[in-house]
């Protein structure tokens, strides 16, 4: 059933990747972030100048030991470097050499044998749980999965491209990801040939529209709504892809199809690059003159990073504006004054968020941390990238992902 | 990442902007006199800006001079200057520096202002502008629409009702000579984003609300204090619709999707 979204704005930019895969440059390293394992107390399992081979664990989470983080290419671990709190803010692996783990599917797919596969392999963080957005616990079932087949982010790879490249390794990461619910698992894509066909548990959803279209907070509200109780976890397509490899071939695969875009790129298109890659390489010779900033992800969500971050499968090369210059005196700016600049509701405001609520009162209610009337306006079924292109609608004066995200922290302690 | 254009800063020039034709019609309207007015309505609001900036930090703000203009244009033209140096004060003071400057206000200053002025000066005479005025607000309010500032329904729902029950009151001769006056207090006042409901349905609530209550009002007192008035009374009452709205919004959501 296609399900056609109203809302969503159009982001014009320039540098629209090409959607064809070409070649890549050589990465010489590859690095893990902790901040993309939020909620996760990483327990080290590898010291710098281990070797390692992709697919070993690197770290697991301390409270619950099962689930582990694996390397995502082969090499020697350079680097471990933590941030405030002594938490894990990066490890880098300096590549060698191409040791792969072997993985041993189960031989009758069982729930159970299939988390387990997911855990070891370092893909069980690819699920994401709504409410709160945590990695899930191994031992719960979540009412429903939503399978995100698609990319409506500015500048994204068009799935169907990664779809058709990896097609048979999608169907088996499906049938295996069915076990892990009694519910329905929705396969959630664009336009193109259809990736799923749907069946009494496995139902097949098109969207068609603007960005946040793609969104799975958007497919949820519409499919699911997480109103009366119950959790939904979501999983990317590109970790169905991954666990397919897996089932199939026995490790992680290699390279992952990532979007090289942006006004700064000379050469916009798709690449083949392992996951983590370091951007500098990636970057290396394709960038037009004068300053520029790398992203690791969309324009609209992504962050200036060493390396491309879990759940991140673009490089998007903005300009580097000049620093504005201090204000001369008599008309002091924003940032002097003691208080962020106001949200104006505008039109493009009211069209930027995915799911259906009220998004004006819900950005004023979490601009002042009114955590209570966020949750009453429907706050808890979002997460942070629900959130990327409200608080660019409104003039990126504030960070509403950052600001939810301390709405649903202070959610969940009270649940 | 990168950035929207919509910063309150953008949408107070653009507001500064969709006003200037308005300001051109002033003095079309009354001379050099309403420009001295306007002038000192400017200087007023940047004051009391400066003031607030830097004693509590409250970021100054370019839309504020909107209700400089909306005080110079709708209030009494005979009215004294200083009665309209105080009315100024009043709505930027408390209309919106006290929340925390323009963009954090419930009510539009300018409205503020001429509803304390018409208050405290009941005999004044109040005069409505014409089809001057009225030519040089439509510019103003296309601009802000095509930026998707203008809350569209709110000024649809504002018109209608009012010609709907000045029709019916047989109100038509003197809306229609005060057009000038009511169709900027329609998209300045009444349409200020900010202070505008935060709703679709509500928007379309307050403005036939203001617009059914300046009709009615009318019939009572001159049409700038009936306009100002109504525009007030809908404004008030716009957190108390929206609350409804997105009461009823969740519970139809709820009815709608139980769960497959």
């Amino acid at each position: 059933m296609t399900h056609h979204f109203r809302r969503g704005l159009d982001i014009v930019l320039e540098g629209r990747p090409r959607q064809a895969v070409g070649p890549a440059n050589p990465v010489r390293s590859v690095a893990v972030f902790g901040a993309d394992y939020p909620g996760l107390r990483p327990g080290m399992l590898v010291a710098a100048g281990d070797e390692v081979a992709r697919g070993d664990a690197l770290f697991c989470d301390r409270r619950r030991p099962e689930i582990v983080v694996t390397a995502p290419a082969a090499g020697v671990v350079e680097a471990i470097e933590t941030g405030a709190r002594r938490r894990l803010s990066l490890l880098r692996i300096r590549r060698e050499g191409d040791a792969a783990r072997r993985f041993e599917p189960p031989e009758a797919p069982t729930r159970d044998g299939i988390a387990a596969i997911c855990l070891q392999s370092g893909l069980w963080p690819g699920f994401v749980e709504r409410p709160f957005g945590r990695i899930p616990d191994p031992d719960s079932a979540p009412d429903a999965i939503f399978v995100t087949a698609m990319e409506t982010d500015p500048l994204a790879a068009d799935a169907r491209v990664v779809l058709a490249a990896g097609r048979e390794m999608f169907a088996a990461g499906l049938g295996a990801i069915r076990l892990l619910t009694q519910g329905p698992v929705f396969v959630c894509q664009g336009a193109g040939p259809e990736v799923a066909t749907g069946d009494g548990q496995i139902r097949a959803e098109r969207f068609a529209g603007a960005h946040p279209a793609g969104l799975p907070g958007t497919h949820i509200d519409r499919l699911f709504p997480l109103e009366r109780g119950g959790t939904v976890w979501q999983v990317p397509y590109r970790d169905v892809i991954a666990l397919g490899a897996v089932l199939t071939g026995g490790t992680l695969p290699e390279t992952q199809i990532v979007a090289l875009g942006g006004p700064g790129i000379r050469n916009p298109r798709l690449a083949e690059a392992p996951p983590g890659a370091a951007l500098d390489d990636l970057a290396r010779g394709e960038l037009r003159e004068g300053q520029m900033r790398v992203l690791s992800g969309s324009p609209l969500s992504g962050r200036e990073a060493s390396h491309l971050r879990r759940r991140h499968w673009q490089v998007c090369v903005l300009l580097r504006h000049q620093p504005q210059r201090p204000p001369r005196g008599w008309w002091p700016d924003h940032a002097a004054a003691r208080r962020p600049a106001p949200v104006v509701p505008t039109l493009a405001l009211g069209r930027a968020l995915g799911p259906d609520l009220p998004v004006v009162p819900l950005v004023r209610a979490l601009s002042v941390g009114d955590v209570e009337t966020a949750d009453r306006l429907g706050c808890r079924a979002l997460l942070e990238e629900d959130l990327a292109l409200v608080s660019y609608a409104a003039g990126g004066v504030q960070d509403f992902g950052a600001l939810l995200r301390h709405a649903l922290d202070a959610l969940e302690v009270r649940a | 990442m990168i950035r929207g254009l919509w910063t309150s800063d953008t949408v107070g020039w653009l507001l500064v902007a969709a006003g200037a034709p308005a300001a051109v019609a002033l003095f079309l309207d009354q001379g050099v006199p309403g420009l001295a007015r306007l002038g000192m309505c400017l200087a007023l609001v940047f004051a009391w800006q400066v003031v607030f900036r830097f004693n509590l930090g409250v970021p100054l703000a370019p839309a504020s001079a909107v209700a400089a203009l909306a005080v110079a244009l709708i209030a009494p033209p005979g009215a004294p200057l200083w009665q309209v140096a105080v009315a100024i004060s009043f709505g930027v003071v408390i209309g919106e520096l006290v929340f925390g400057g323009w963009g954090r206000h419930f009510l539009s200053a300018g409205t503020v202002a001429l509803a304390f002025l018409s208050l405290s000066v009941p005999n004044a005479v109040w005069v409505p502008a014409g089809d001057t005025l009225f030519w040089a607000v439509l510019p103003g309010a296309a601009l802000l629409l095509v930026a998707g500032i203008l809350p569209l329904a709110l000024v649809v729902a504002y018109a209608a009702a009012l010609a709907a029950v000045a029709a019916a009151l047989g109100l038509d001769e003197p809306i229609r000579g005060g057009a000038g006056t009511l169709a900027f207090a329609a998209v300045f006042l009444a349409a200020d984003p900010v202070a505008a409901g935060a709703t679709a349905a509500g928007r379309w609530i307050q403005g036939a609300v203001a617009g059914a209550l300046t009709a009615l009002l009318a019939t009572g007192t001159s049409l700038p204090q009936a306009a100002v008035f109504a525009i007030l009374l809908a404004a008030l009452f716009a957190p108390l619709v929206d609350q409804g709205v997105i009461a009823l919004h969740f519970k139809r959501r709820r009815a709608r999707r139980g769960r497959a």
